[in-house]
């Protein structure tokens, strides 16, 4: 059994292989162990704290395989972009180019570095391992995150954004890198990530050109990066958006990748998300996958279940579900289908 | 050869000039009502009947069987009326001492700095004319003019040269920033711009400052760099004090040259002399000779030899400068005479 949690400090050493294999360009993964270190007691604080609004919390999940006692995939929420040091994104919107002598009136693509998405609850941190990817087990460990909003929503934004990893290529080159960030940093695109995780992103956004850039004056393969995907995260890109995201026109500084947003309220999992009660020694007739949640704080877990679920009905549980989410019977729990 | 103030009968001299000068020259474009009409206006001008802010004093080169071989050109003001646009090369660092990191991103500013002052402009001579000192007088003649009446110029005078382009008139930097916001050919933009739309097209262009690392290279390259054919014409000003301080061009980034007035070499040698006839030696320096005159204006360029206050000319250019023994001239010697001692 797969289940979700908050990280605990002795998950440090699993936790730095995750990040060595994580995907170039997931910066909140840096494979450092004491940035690491440091985000798991920032983590285990956050979940500690009593939170009225939402602040500088970040929330820090480990997907674990009971069985095992391994980690195999990892994802944050960030309560809000921007709270500590600004959150830079590009933004891409048409500049008008007007003449009413010339009768000409076309408009020209522009980015332009913003703030913009400051203040709005950041997904980010999304990691499995290869075996697992496209299945119940990524929904799991990207939409738990969402349950655990609904269950939390004061401490969390009014909106919700993620930023999917930009294209680059299999050798680690980022054609929107080479053709923007690289004349303002001299740095190559794989070390300005790196950097970045190691929460230089401050630094490294003060960089950047703080005037527009007209998108037609970049290379065509810089273009085409713009709002592009890497292929490994479009499992991360899908799942979101079946969830509701919208991507829009927000795109990352460094690889041009999509920021998807959605409001709070409206996300799939948060909106249609329901609560129960778990009843326990029944057998179970299954007719569907869920994912299940045990709607607490400190005590966070989350699995993928196959359940008999009725609407108004207690829900059933095996006994290894039970002891996954730690709850007994009677105990309040939240499901939505997968 | 003298220079005086075109004339509405020089109309269809003009033309054949303006033909022969090609599409490139756009500030004259070869349109006869075009043509007719700014003629008209700079006979205005010299009658002093217009603002400076409108003000065109559009000058021909006259041999002496009054035929008309070259042109030139000097606005009063640019941008008073519509607004004047240029890039000031500028400068944008990227620097963090933290992560070693220091760029220097040469950054285009579009201003419009250059609004009132005055501007060189127009020059175009005969094919079979550009001997001796015909290129010099035609220019020459213009500084000599702004040095007789100052009030009625700027503090400095510019000059927009030609930028690079390729022989199908193409411009690199053209291609590589103001297609994007224009969607048109070069030379139909440069053609609009010659038809006075200059500031409409301006208008089109952004804003903000533009990071010269996202041009092309060959676009970069060519950032203040004059078009070859107008090098005579660059190497004559740059002699008088003329320097490029960065600013270019918006359409083809051709540099801009500039000079306070009371700088320039012409304004600031020529003196007020009596004119006086006789033989000035073999050995004598050419002169550029003007006869103060504004409306009437003539000036010449000849062999003249200088006496106290008096300037000594031959009986010809006397003629030519339609001037008496005794009269007032603005003199200067054609050449800068201590360019040509350390060249010597």
């Amino acid at each position: 059994m797969l289940v979700l949690r908050p990280v605990e400090l002795t998950d440090l050493p699993q936790l730095q292989q995750l990040a060595r294999d994580s995907l170039l360009g997931v910066t909140s993964l840096p494979d450092d162990t004491e940035r690491l270190r440091s985000r798991i007691v920032d983590s285990c604080a956050s979940f500690e704290k009593d939170v009225e609004e939402h602040g500088p919390e970040n929330y820090f999940f480990v997907l674990e395989d009971l069985t095992a006692r391994r980690l195999v995939g990892c994802s944050e929420i960030l309560a809000t972009a921007g709270f500590n040091e600004p959150f830079y994104s590009l933004r891409n919107r048409h500049f008008t180019s007007a003449s009413r002598e010339l009768n000409i009136e076309h408009g020209v693509p522009a980015l332009s570095l913003c703030q913009d998405l400051n203040g709005h609850t950041l997904l980010r941190g999304f990691h499995i391992d290869a075996p697992l990817v496209r299945t119940a087990f990524s929904q799991l460990l990207s939409r738990a995150r969402l349950l655990f909003i609904a269950a939390h929503s004061q401490r969390f934004a009014e909106a919700v954004i993620t930023e999917i990893v930009g294209y680059s290529s299999d050798d680690g080159q980022s054609p929107f890198w080479d053709a923007l960030g690289k004349h303002f940093f001299d740095l190559p695109y794989a070390e300005a990530e790196r950097l970045c995780g190691l929460q230089a992103r401050t630094f490294l956004a003060e960089l950047m050109p703080q005037y527009p850039i007209y998108v037609p004056m970049l290379p065509q393969a810089a273009q085409e990066c713009i709002g592009r995907i890497h292929p490994d995260g479009q499992e991360a890109f899908d799942i979101l958006e079946r969830e509701g995201f919208e991507t829009n026109s927000y795109i990352d500084l460094f690889d041009g990748g999509p920021t998807l947003y959605a409001r709070t309220s409206n996300v799939l999992s948060i909106a249609q998300s329901v609560t129960g009660t778990v009843q326990t020694g029944s057998s179970i007739d299954a007719r569907g996958r869920y994912l299940v949640s045990n709607d607490a704080l400190r005590g966070y877990r989350a699995i993928v279940a196959e359940l008999d679920y009725q609407a108004g009905q207690p829900v059933g549980l095996s006994a290894d579900m039970c002891i996954a989410l730690n709850v007994t019977d009677g105990s309040p729990i939240r499901l939505i289908a997968l | 050869m003298i220079v005086r103030p075109v004339s509405v009968t020089d109309l269809p001299a003009l033309m054949d000039l303006v033909q022969q000068a090609g599409p490139g020259f756009t500030t004259l474009p070869a349109n006869e009502e075009r043509l007719a009409h700014r003629v008209r206006w700079a006979q205005r001008t010299f009658a002093e009947q217009v603002e400076r802010a409108d003000a065109d004093y559009l000058f021909v080169l006259e041999d002496d069987d009054q035929h008309v071989v070259g042109i030139s050109a000097l606005a009063g003001a640019v941008g008073l009326r519509d607004p004047w646009y240029n890039y000031r090369v500028g400068l944008t660092v990227s620097a963090s001492p933290d992560l070693g990191i220091e760029r220097q991103i040469p950054t285009l500013f579009l201003n419009n700095e250059m609004t009132g002052q005055s501007q060189l402009c127009s020059l175009f001579l005969r094919h079979d004319q550009r001997q001796g000192t015909n290129g010099r007088l035609l220019s020459l003649a213009r500084l000599l003019f702004v040095a007789e009446f100052p009030q009625l110029f700027g503090d400095k005078l510019i000059a927009e040269l030609r930028g690079s382009a390729d022989e199908q008139g193409c411009s690199p930097f053209w291609d590589s920033l103001g297609r994007h916001f224009f969607k048109m050919e070069f030379s139909y933009a440069d053609h609009l711009s010659g038809l006075g739309s200059k500031s409409f097209i301006a208008e089109l262009m952004p804003r903000q400052p533009l990071y010269t690392c996202l041009l092309t290279e060959q676009a970069q390259a060519v950032i203040g760099k004059a078009h070859p054919n107008t090098e005579p014409a660059m190497k004559i000003l740059n002699a008088e004090g003329f320097a490029h301080k960065g600013y270019i061009d918006i359409f083809d980034a051709g540099p801009v040259i500039e000079a306070p007035v009371s700088k320039i070499r012409t304004v600031r040698d020529s003196q007020a002399l009596v004119l006086a006839i006789g033989t000035p030696d073999e050995q004598a320096p050419v002169w550029l000779i003007y006869n103060r005159r504004l409306e009437n204006c003539r000036i010449t360029a000849a062999q003249a030899r200088m006496v106290g206050n008096s300037l000594v000319v031959d009986r010809l250019t006397a003629k030519r400068l339609q001037l008496q023994p005794g009269n007032s001239v603005r003199a200067v010697p054609l050449l800068n005479q201590q360019r040509q001692t350390v060249a010597a």
